[in-house]
């Protein structure tokens, strides 16, 4: 009997132990050579998240994780990024430097605690911060040459990352960080890695600075002109020499703006008044000092009711410089919005230029970002490049949404998982879908099987 | 910014992995395990209390009973499309058991009980695995108590017929995206009723017709536990803790059997199981608080099932009797609506069995089932998550019987 037990328990152990086995997927290299990877772009392909560049950030970016998923069909080597030492990271508003954006609760002028984005460390000294991206990477040539706030023009600038240019405006701190020399460019740097391969998603910034500005801090780079000065020419060229050292690679075009929370999440009627005094007194203002003078002119006059109102705002073309904002004109998410509730922003005084897109400068934008996006996919398509459509894709999911393994992705802030905390840049789970898109486009102009990543390994917005 | 964050909760619902017959397990006699599950036209004892109440009318023997149960040992592999990556299910072996006892009040009517677990599985997936805001783990028990009566109208044919108490626990956890540990934990009970009847028909001494039908019981949890494990600042439009109604139909079964003395050893059974799946179509959770946004509403669309089923009893002699069987078990479920809460897949079973009878009176009876569900890729379509699974379950069985 008990030669029976354990023959019995013998089989048990076995029957336990026999997992049914699947083996669906062969990775295959396809017609490319993936030995070595070089990523090239802005703040995207470098990892910049949460209005920062942070370590763990640059670790999730799309870029790294596709090196990572490159692996089983052939990149080989270390995949090599130039970190900066901070998980609090760096980030520039002006010339200021702040550490990324968490959740967390921030009180208003009201006294009124909310859950929205603030700063992870707020003790960080403006000498501390300058010290992380101060410190120069060696161990290059990088694989990850993405710079945040880099135009297609920047990527061809010699002495973009020569210290000396900081005051100027001629270099970029993120890539003074980890530029070969103070002459190189980042094109030359990305070409010093001597790629099979590479990814290139550049082009935001040349509209996205003029954007994030509403308007007014930087110019939208023309479509015309010299390699170095018109996008056409440059995106052009810096193709053609990365096709000199890699046989293969891939590009994507550019988001509308219309698709990212930065320009969706403040409603143009966030005036929202509760008190018929109120609406009264502001009634009466306009009244008598703008609604006379804009019925002279054939303008549109300014009247307040209860519940939710267009903001007033500045306007230099406007006859009267201000007006009410239209339902499609856009408000930016850096709007301070004490002063929407109590400094008389939007009611009282016009809301500054600076934190709204109107329809004339969002206009000029969606041309730019049509222009370019005709010029990326003909220069895909010429070079036998594969094609990622990160506009049709982002569109998409700001209308529709798009759900992916029981997660929901729009452009929803914080809660459309896609977009990190500063409203423009992906959260690492917005980076794994991309990461996945990259890989599709690849796969189909290159017969290849590369696996695609599980998105849910990584996280969305992180709430406190 | 907006403070409502607003997340769909897709719930899952209760599920027994392994089984192709989305959660339904027919374990209710090692007897019966051995022959390939059949037992409609069989006149096994007092286990026709589940297989077929008509038959214990025309039991052998004046008073039986029975005790048995099985361990299910089940895996399931999971390869996700498109990707390399692979996931495998953790499950504990679970135990279905069954006790029963008839005995004849009089020449024509016999009066049975029976105490079963038709439903007693769980499905452990890895806690972070690619599928946890789906399904992380679930874990359903139901246990049956049906008092039966049985009428001999005459010598060849025999009606019998039970009430069915059903009581049911469900636990399941999903992830929320919140990152790691976040998600929710439902946990209810239910209790319901049904009934199971019955017709046995002899025409000859070597055949036997049976017909049975246990009828469909909708497993009610009502003001069951939700615990959200959730961020704090999302605990102001989510409540950490909250109550839920949801309702789980176990569907209708109506059975045809055929058996056949084929010779003096040797005993055949056929049948076919009709199991009326449709009747579960969608899983709806409501909840207490914030049903808003809470409440949802997710399509399973399961379909009809027919199974047939073979089965084989020799007798080797006196004190040995072996047993054989197999059937096919096709899954209810919808290409697009497969969702990994109840893997069920297409599924080849086979299935083995002895009985050894130290007295006359006395029975034991060993049973062995192996399932093997077909590799199958399968989406869920409302949440977008697809892949291929493969899954595969032995079960040993132990049941003893005893009649005077």
């Amino acid at each position: 009997m008990k030669i029976k037990i354990s023959i019995i328990a013998l089989a048990l152990t076995g029957m336990w132990a026999c997992q049914p086995e699947l083996n669906e997927f062969t990775p295959s290299k396809g017609n490319a050579d993936f030995t070595t990877y070089m990523s090239a772009g802005n703040s995207l392909t470098a990892g910049y998240s949460d209005g920062a560049l942070y370590k763990s950030g640059q670790q999730n970016s799309y870029a790294a994780i596709l090196a990572k998923q490159l692996e089983s069909v052939g990149r080989t080597g270390e995949f090599k990024i130039p970190y900066i030492e901070t998980e609090d990271g760096v980030g520039f508003r002006g010339a200021a430097m702040f550490t990324k954006l968490k959740m967390g609760y921030s009180v208003d002028c009201k006294g009124v605690a909310s859950l929205s984005p603030v700063f992870a460390n707020t003790e960080a000294t403006q000498q501390e911060l300058g010290g992380f991206i101060g410190t120069p990477v060696s161990g290059g040539p990088f694989n990850n040459v993405g710079v945040p706030g880099a135009k297609v023009t920047h990527l061809l600038a010699p002495h973009y990352g020569d210290p000396a240019g900081l005051q100027t405006g001629t270099a970029n701190p993120y890539f003074v960080r980890f530029a070969s020399s103070t002459t190189t460019s980042v094109l030359d740097d990305a070409l010093a890695v001597n790629p099979t391969f590479f990814s290139l998603w550049i082009g935001n910034n040349d509209v996205l600075g003029y954007a994030t500005s509403g308007g007014v801090g930087d110019v939208i780079t023309p479509v015309e002109g010299n390699p170095g000065f018109g996008f056409e020419a440059s995106y052009g060229y810096i193709v053609q020499l990365l096709k000199t050292k890699a046989s293969a690679g891939v590009v994507a075009n550019i988001p509308d703006i219309t698709s990212i929370p930065f320009f969706t999440t403040v409603p143009y009627n966030a005036i929202v008044l509760t008190d018929q005094a109120q609406v009264e007194a502001l009634n009466a203002a306009y009244d008598a000092h703008y609604n006379g003078a804009a019925e002279q002119l054939g303008l549109p006059k300014i009247i307040w009711s209860l519940g939710q109102n267009p903001m007033v705002i500045a306007d230099a073309s406007n006859p009267l410089t201000m007006r009410q904002i239209t339902s499609d004109e856009l408000v930016l998410l850096t709007i301070p919005q004490d002063s929407l509730k109590c400094g008389g922003w939007g009611t009282q005084k016009p809301v500054p230029n600076q934190f709204v897109l109107t329809a004339t400068e969002k206009e000029y934008v969606s041309n730019a970002v049509i222009a370019y996006n005709g010029i990326i996919s003909s220069v895909a398509e010429a070079n036998d490049l594969a094609f990622v459509d990160a506009n049709a894709y982002m569109k998409e999911a700001s209308t529709t949404g798009i759900k992916v393994d029981g997660v929901t992705f729009s452009n929803a802030f914080v809660r459309g998982n896609l977009f990190s905390t500063d409203g423009v840049h992906l959260t690492p789970q917005g980076n794994a879908l991309v990461a996945n898109l990259f890989i599709d486009a690849i796969n189909a102009e290159y017969s290849a099987s590369i696996p695609k990543v599980n998105v849910n390994e990584y996280n969305a917005v992180l709430l406190p | 910014m907006t403070k409502s964050l607003i997340f769909s909760l897709l719930f899952a619902v209760a599920g027994m992995s392994v089984f192709a017959g989305g959660y339904q397990v027919r374990l209710q006699g090692n007897k019966s395990t051995g022959m390939g599950l059949t037992g409609t036209a069989l006149n096994l004892g007092s286990s026709s209390i589940f297989y077929n109440p008509g038959a214990l009318s025309l039991m052998k023997n004046k008073t039986d009973f029975s005790i048995g149960a099985s361990g299910i040992l089940s895996r399931i592999t999971f390869e996700k499309s498109g990707s390399q990556y692979q996931a495998e299910t953790d499950n504990p072996m679970s135990t279905p058991l069954y006790v029963y006892g008839a005995g004849k009040i009089s020449d024509k009517w016999t009066v049975g009980l029976g105490v079963y677990t038709p439903f007693g599985s769980s499905t452990q997936w890895d806690n972070n695995w690619a599928g946890k805001f789906l399904i992380q783990n679930i874990s359903l028990k139901a246990i049956y108590v049906q008092p039966t009566v049985a009428y001999k109208i005459n010598d060849k044919l025999g009606v019998g017929a039970g009430f069915v108490y059903a009581h049911g626990t469900v636990k399941l956890a999903k992830g929320l995206n919140y990152g790691a540990g976040t998600g929710v934990e439902l946990e209810g009970t239910s209790s319901n009723m049904g009934f199971n009847v019955g017709v046995f028909y002899t025409p000859t001494e070597k055949l036997s017709l049976g017909v049975d039908y246990r009828s469909k019981i909708l497993a009610e949890v009502k003001g069951g536990d939700a615990t959200f494990t959730i961020p704090q600042s999302v605990q102001n439009t989510i409540p950490a803790q909250n109550k839920f109604d949801a309702t789980l139909p176990m569907p209708g079964n109506l059975d045809f059997g055929v058996s056949y003395q084929a010779s003096e050893k040797m005993l055949v059974s056929f049948e076919v199981n009709w199991v009326m799946w449709s009747a579960y179509d969608t899983l709806k959770f409501e909840f207490e608080e914030k049903g808003e946004i809470l409440n949802s509403s997710n399509p399973r669309k399961y379909k009809d099932t027919f199974i047939p089923r073979l089965g084989f009893e020799y007798k080797l002699n006196d004190m040995i009797t072996l047993r054989a069987g197999g059937y096919y078990d096709q899954s209810p479920t919808d290409d697009d609506y497969f969702n990994p809460e109840t893997v069920s897949l297409n599924t080849l079973a086979f299935t083995l069995g002895m009985s050894i009878n130290p007295t006359e009176k006395l029975s034991i009876d060993l049973s062995y089932l192996q399932l093997t569900g077909q590799k199958t890729e399968k989406t869920y379509s409302p949440e977008e998550f697809g892949g291929t699974y493969k899954s595969a379950a032995y079960i040993p069985g132990i049941g003893v019987s005893y009649h005077f």
